[in-house]
């Protein structure tokens, strides 16, 4: 497409016709496949029980049923699932920012000692899943009474989000010039004048990345949530729809009707950060 | 004098909030996860006393440690090293100029989005041999007669899990990949081009060279991210029979919160750990290296 328009109307070559072919039958073959769980996902979650154990299945369902998706909240406490999410993701993704801003602005622009320490700890705090902690994190909630908590998991998810919170952003600061800040400090700016008014404001494109990637993975969080959440009302989606996959009997099409509207929201602001990301990634990744 | 001091704190009060969080919630259950690791705990959780090394001759000694252990390096390895090479090639693949790029591009990072547990309850429903949509899809195109069953062994079952991880893996890796595909020169490839580098050469001397950063960050991650993976397992088939698709990760939430030998549990965490710190020091000395160059 960057190619000058007098570019076409040469005669080009058979092998490279056969390798643009080819790229076309790739890509669409990788994006076929990479939707085919979401088109199963949609296609049974329209299908009726009875449709989805037929012997003579189908791929498309006969008649759609869209009740199903209306049916998962009367079923299950679906908008309470929905909301735990919500405060789970949102909170963790406000209190790691809260926590993180700082950190990452002190590491970008100061110098003290134990910094590479601190620094060498957030990365390797990054090498502990909450998963292999579990038993330790449990200790931790039954002390303080967080264990069958929303606050609990927030708290969880906005730590082990911390790492990536002062990476991503320490990259994105160490990327803005310090002068506008300087500058403002000899008018009269204090530090943190200086950052919430100058940096903060030209940092946000990597602000919004951040904070956005938080949300989702504590919204995608999983395993925590399963271990530590023991009253039904209190489980985010993720844990929740599970209730559709019992041990005796699966109800295929409100498990799966359930979880587009658990994928739904993420998708798209997947989608919308997804190029800053990489490159938060890539520039946090050759700046350490 | 004072002016000073307040000067030198300062920077401490600024990461102040983030470390007492992150002391709190990942240092105080990594210190409780070895003590637990070395002490006589009772089914309630309770701590009777120290026991030393017992807990960890325990799980050594169990039958079915050596499988878990095998389950998890074979997880790992298979899934990091196959989504890696993939996702390299599609990162190749969608570096070029083509129409719907922009679209193939969004497409294939829904995976990377989508929680693993939904990810995992999908394909355990395509693969399901009474009902699931890979044999429906498959009889109706033809290409076979009758239903297949996919997963007729645990091994089966855990190749499966594997092909699970690696579809999730992959768009992390090709993303890496592609960001750094995309800060490359070009004016490299122009100049190889006019000394009659071929497409090999050039991929081998100019691409891989200048993506090497990024794949190496994408693989320490991936190596860490898969080796604690829970959800896929435990969704699919919570480690069973008899810990044939068990990982370290998955047993280790057996014993502690199934079976109470929580003790036992923490000397598994505490041998992932050695396993991941491992990994973690070699990233460290990777990225500080790196860092003396820039």
């Amino acid at each position: 497409m960057s190619q000058p328009a007098n570019a076409v109307k040469k005669p080009v070559s058979v092998k490279k016709t056969i390798l643009r072919v080819l790229l076309y039958f790739v890509v669409l073959d990788v994006c076929i496949i990479t939707l085919y769980p979401y088109f199963a996902m949609l296609c049974t979650a329209l299908k009726s029980r009875a449709e989805i154990f037929s012997a003579n299945g189908t791929i498309l369902p006969v008649t759609a049923l869209w009740s199903n998706f209306i049916d998962i909240w009367s079923r299950a406490p679906m908008a309470k699932y929905m909301l735990n999410s919500i405060l789970v993701a949102g909170g963790s993704t406000l209190i790691a920012m809260l926590c993180g801003i700082p950190a990452a602005y002190a590491l970008a622009r100061m110098r003290f000692r134990g910094q590479t320490a601190f620094l060498g700890f957030v990365i390797v705090s990054q090498m502990f899943a909450p998963v292999v902690l579990l038993i330790g994190i449990y200790k931790v909630m039954m002390t303080m009474g967080l264990t069958d908590s929303i606050w609990g998991l927030i708290f969880i998810n906005a730590a082990f989000n911390q790492a990536f919170t002062i990476w991503l952003l320490r990259g994105t600061f160490l990327g803005i010039s310090s002068e506008m800040e300087q500058a403002a400090t000899i008018d009269g700016c204090t530090r943190v004048q200086s950052m919430m008014r100058v940096l903060l404001p030209v940092a946000a494109p990597g602000i919004v990345t951040t904070l956005i990637f938080i949300f989702i993975n504590a919204w995608n969080e999983y395993t925590v949530a399963l271990c530590l959440i023991s009253t039904d009302t209190l489980r985010p989606l993720t844990v929740g729809i599970n209730v559709f996959n019992g041990y005796n009997i699966i109800e295929w099409q409100y498990l799966f009707a359930a979880s587009i509207f658990a994928i739904i929201p993420v998708v798209i602001l997947f989608m919308g950060i997804e190029k800053n990301l990489v490159s938060g990634l890539a520039s946090g990744g050759v700046k350490g | 004098m004072n002016k000073k001091t307040l000067r030198k704190l300062e920077p401490y009060v600024w990461i102040a909030p983030s470390v007492i969080l992150m002391a709190v919630f990942i240092l105080v259950p990594i210190l409780s996860v070895f003590q637990l690791s070395m002490s006589d705990v009772s089914k309630a959780g309770r701590i009777k006393g120290f026991n030393g090394i017992a807990n960890f001759t325990k799980v050594l000694k169990s039958s079915a440690f050596g499988l878990v252990l095998k389950n998890t390096i074979v997880w790992t390895i298979a899934v990091v090293v196959i989504s890696t090479v993939l996702g390299f090639i599609l990162a190749l693949i969608l570096n070029n100029n083509f129409r719907g790029r922009k679209i193939a591009r969004a497409i294939v990072v829904f995976p990377w989005a989508t929680t693993l547990v939904i990810q995992a309850s999908v394909w355990n429903f395509i693969i399901n041999k009474d009902y699931g949509t890979l044999n429906t899809l498959l009889l109706k195109l033809g290409l076979i007669s009758a239903p297949v069953n996919w997963t007729p062994t645990p091994e089966a079952y855990f190749a499966w899990e594997i092909a699970c991880g690696i579809f999730v893996t992959i768009p992390f890796v090709c993303f890496c990949v592609l960001s750094g595909l995309q800060s490359i020169d070009t004016t490299y490839y122009e100049a190889a081009t006019v000394d009659g580098a071929n497409y090999w050469q050039k991929l081998f001397k100019i691409t891989l060279p200048l993506v090497k950063s990024s794949l190496t960050v994408s693989t320490v991650l991936n190596i860490i991210y898969v080796f604690n993976s829970f959800p896929i397992i435990w969704t699919m088939t919570k480690g069973d029979p008899a810990n044939h698709t068990d990982t370290l990760v998955t047993y280790l939430y057996k014993l502690a919160f199934y079976n109470g030998r929580q003790g036992e549990a923490a000397a598994v965490s505490v041998i992932g750990f050695i396993i991941l710190l491992i990994c973690a020091s070699t990233y460290m000395i990777y990225t500080l290296r790196k860092g003396d160059d820039v």
